[in-house]
């Protein structure tokens, strides 16, 4: 049985330690949220697919958490391989989270030299009046980083708000980005991916 | 870093990382801590390669070698065997998600002078010209009593105990001469002596088969090699480690072992700091005093603008030079790996000579792997102790791995993991404790 696959992108989540990522992960997987920082809660998950259709075009967001690895230690760099795009998370009650934004985007560019990267100012629920990090600080970053950004998104994963949209414009910008590139997609130039026997005979036979 | 844990591990070489991924998978509390920036310990793949060039205190690199960042250059060469040992850690733990292989095009053996494709069906074995045409047919059956065994019906042994009877017996009674028992035994069966004729012959032929099976799943060669270069391997069982609640630390400095009574270990310290413990996993280069040296191996990193001769322009390939053909009693490897794996800018070719060292000029040892490369642009020579514990850590509950040896696959690598997660678990490793497709959580 011959199935069209669905082209799949890898997103990865990049920030510093607690300013949500995981909170992101788990609202795009069961559209959850915990205010406690319970490792628990992510044991064992890595990353999670879900199938967005931008321009009724199918497209499978993989999206990857870090697994925590940034919490005193640096995250592998095996973590930005294959990635075509990026979410830059700070948090809006955390202005360290922003300013020290430009260090992981560097480790985006260095590593993940292909990816479109999008930032997210996570915990919007909690923008105070003034706010400690303003729109046009934002703008700024963007124009400072010669505009690798594709995207600026404001999201709370307490409330909900922004998520889907987030999701959903990615999904859209990488369906029009990719188009040509998906269809290019040769064997010659990448890898595979080695499955157990059983699943080899499957036609989706991807393990993930 | 002041906390209680039930293992720490010293070390992110590929040993302690899938150690430290299995122990996090069965539920122990992990910290993993290496002494270096980076991940991978002597298993990395050094990125960019100005990089590489000043470890060797070399001049760096000009314009011809493209960006040095396209470069993951390993320190030990391997292959996986695309049906051995580390292949079904990586299935069985899901860390085969993280990564991407490509099959190595081309297996070759070196007899007098010259190297020639490694036969490995009827087809081939037909077809080559290692072996006279008398040669060919017993070789073939051979083949086809190895492609027949099973380990666990006699029917299939032939009236051969190959529990009890050598694989010396086993050729005699095929009447496979010298020449051909040489590379079956080392380009087939992988042997890095001539030690294993005297052994039941049941490990070669499990050898062979594992050969013959890996060569089966993927085409071309039984050997795979991942994308971007070895080092995304002690990454991904990392992560994997991660994942299940491991607790990562780089660039901290250990400066002692804690023993407590009974010489117990009881934790880890660095600086000022201890963390507890009840087991510590570690590489040699941490305990100096509780290795002994069991030898040296030579390993020559060799850059080239240009595939090898006579493997038809392979962008991957393995010689293997028997120990007999020169004169020694242990192989020389060669394994070329290229731009293809995202390893080398376009063009370039990176091939790494090794073998165990048994004179004192160790670099004059490798010159029959090194006169089949041609012109070689750069050469970095590396000659590394081997290492392996004193004691089996049951006492202490520090678990020590060996060395990497001259192998150019994993097989050894896994034994060790498996059998120092044993020794520190008291069981064997149970797969079914990992959640077995990741698909849980999309469906």
């Amino acid at each position: 049985m011959a199935t069209i696959r669905v082209p799949e992108q890898k997103i990865i989540l990049c920030g510093e330690y607690g300013v949500g990522k995981s909170s992101i992960f788990r609202r795009f997987t069961n559209n959850t949220f915990v205010t406690a920082t319970d490792r628990k809660s992510t044991l064992g998950l890595d990353h999670c697919s879900k199938i967005f259709s931008p321009s009724d075009r199918d497209l499978k967001l993989q999206l990857w958490d870090t697994g925590g690895m940034e919490r005193v230690a640096s995250i592998t760099s095996s973590y930005y391989k294959f990635a075509e795009a990026a979410i830059l998370v700070f948090s809006f009650d955390n202005p360290a989270s922003f300013h020290v934004l430009s260090q992981h985007l560097l480790d985006i560019v260095t590593y993940a030299e292909n990816a479109k990267i999008f930032l997210c100012g996570n915990k919007s629920d909690l923008i105070e009046e003034p706010p400690q990090i303003t729109d046009s600080e934002m703008d700024n970053f963007c124009e400072q980083c010669h505009n690798l950004i594709s995207g600026i998104y404001k999201t709370s994963c307490k409330t909900g708000e922004g998520l889907e949209e987030m999701f959903v414009d990615i999904a859209s910008q990488l369906v029009n980005m990719n188009r040509s590139k998906i269809e290019l997609q040769s064997i010659e130039q990448h890898g595979f991916k080695i499955v157990p026997y059983e699943e080899e005979s499957q036609d989706d036979g991807c393990i993930c | 870093m002041d906390e209680e844990y039930d293992c720490i591990v010293l070390g992110t070489g590929l040993k302690e990382c899938i150690l430290s991924g299995m122990l996090s998978v069965s539920g122990k509390k992990v910290l993993h801590v290496d002494r270096n920036k980076y991940y991978g310990g002597e298993s990395a793949s050094i990125c960019p390669l100005e990089e590489l060039f000043s470890k060797f205190a070399a001049a760096p690199p000009d314009e011809s070698y493209g960006r040095g960042r396209d470069w993951n250059v390993d320190l030990i060469p391997k292959f996986l065997m695309a049906n051995g040992s580390l292949v079904k850690l990586l299935i069985h733990t899901g860390v085969t998600r993280y990564l991407e292989f490509k099959s190595v095009e081309g297996s070759y053996v070196y007899k007098g002078g010259k190297i020639a494709k490694v036969p490995v069906d009827q087809k081939e074995a037909l077809a080559s010209d290692l072996m006279g045409v008398f040669e060919k047919r017993r070789f073939r059956n051979f083949l086809v009593y190895v492609q027949d065994f099973q380990a666990d019906d006699p029917k299939t042994w032939k009236d051969f105990d190959p529990n009890t009877q050598n694989m010396q017996a086993l050729y005699e009674k095929y009447s496979l001469d010298k020449n051909t028992q040489d590379f079956t035994g080392h380009a087939l069966a992988l042997h890095r002596d001539d030690s294993y004729l005297n052994r039941p012959a049941i490990e070669t032929v499990n050898r062979i088969k594992l050969y013959s099976e890996s060569l089966a799943r993927y085409g071309k060669s039984p050997y795979l090699y991942p994308m971007y270069g070895l080092g995304e391997l002690p990454q991904g069982f990392a992560r994997l480690s991660a994942i299940y609640g491991g607790t990562y630390m780089l660039d901290k400095p250990i400066d002692e072992i804690v023993l407590g009574e009974g010489g117990r270990v009881v934790g880890v310290r660095s600086g000022n700091e201890i963390a507890k413990c009840k087991q510590v996993y570690c590489d040699p280069t941490y305990v100096p005093d509780k290795v002994h040296k069991k030898g040296k191996v030579i390993r020559c990193i060799c850059l080239l603008d240009h595939p090898i001769a006579n493997t038809k322009d392979a962008l991957s390939t393995q010689i293997i030079i028997p120990q007999k053909q020169v004169g020694r009693s242990s192989d020389i490897y060669v394994s070329v790996v290229s731009y293809t794996h995202q390893v080398a800018a376009k063009g370039w070719f990176i091939a790494m000579v090794s073998t165990t060292v048994e004179t004192d000029n160790p670099e004059v040892e490798i010159k029959p792997g090194l006169d089949l490369l041609g012109t070689i642009r750069q050469k970095f020579v590396s000659v590394s102790d081997y290492f392996e514990p004193t004691d089996d850590g049951l006492q202490s509950q520090i678990f020590i791995s060996q060395s990497y040896d001259a192998t150019t696959h994993f097989e050894t690598t896994c034994l060790d993991v498996l059998d120092i997660f044993k020794r520190g678990t008291g069981e064997e490793f149970d797969f079914s404790k990992i959640k077995h497709e990741l698909g849980d959580e999309e469906q």
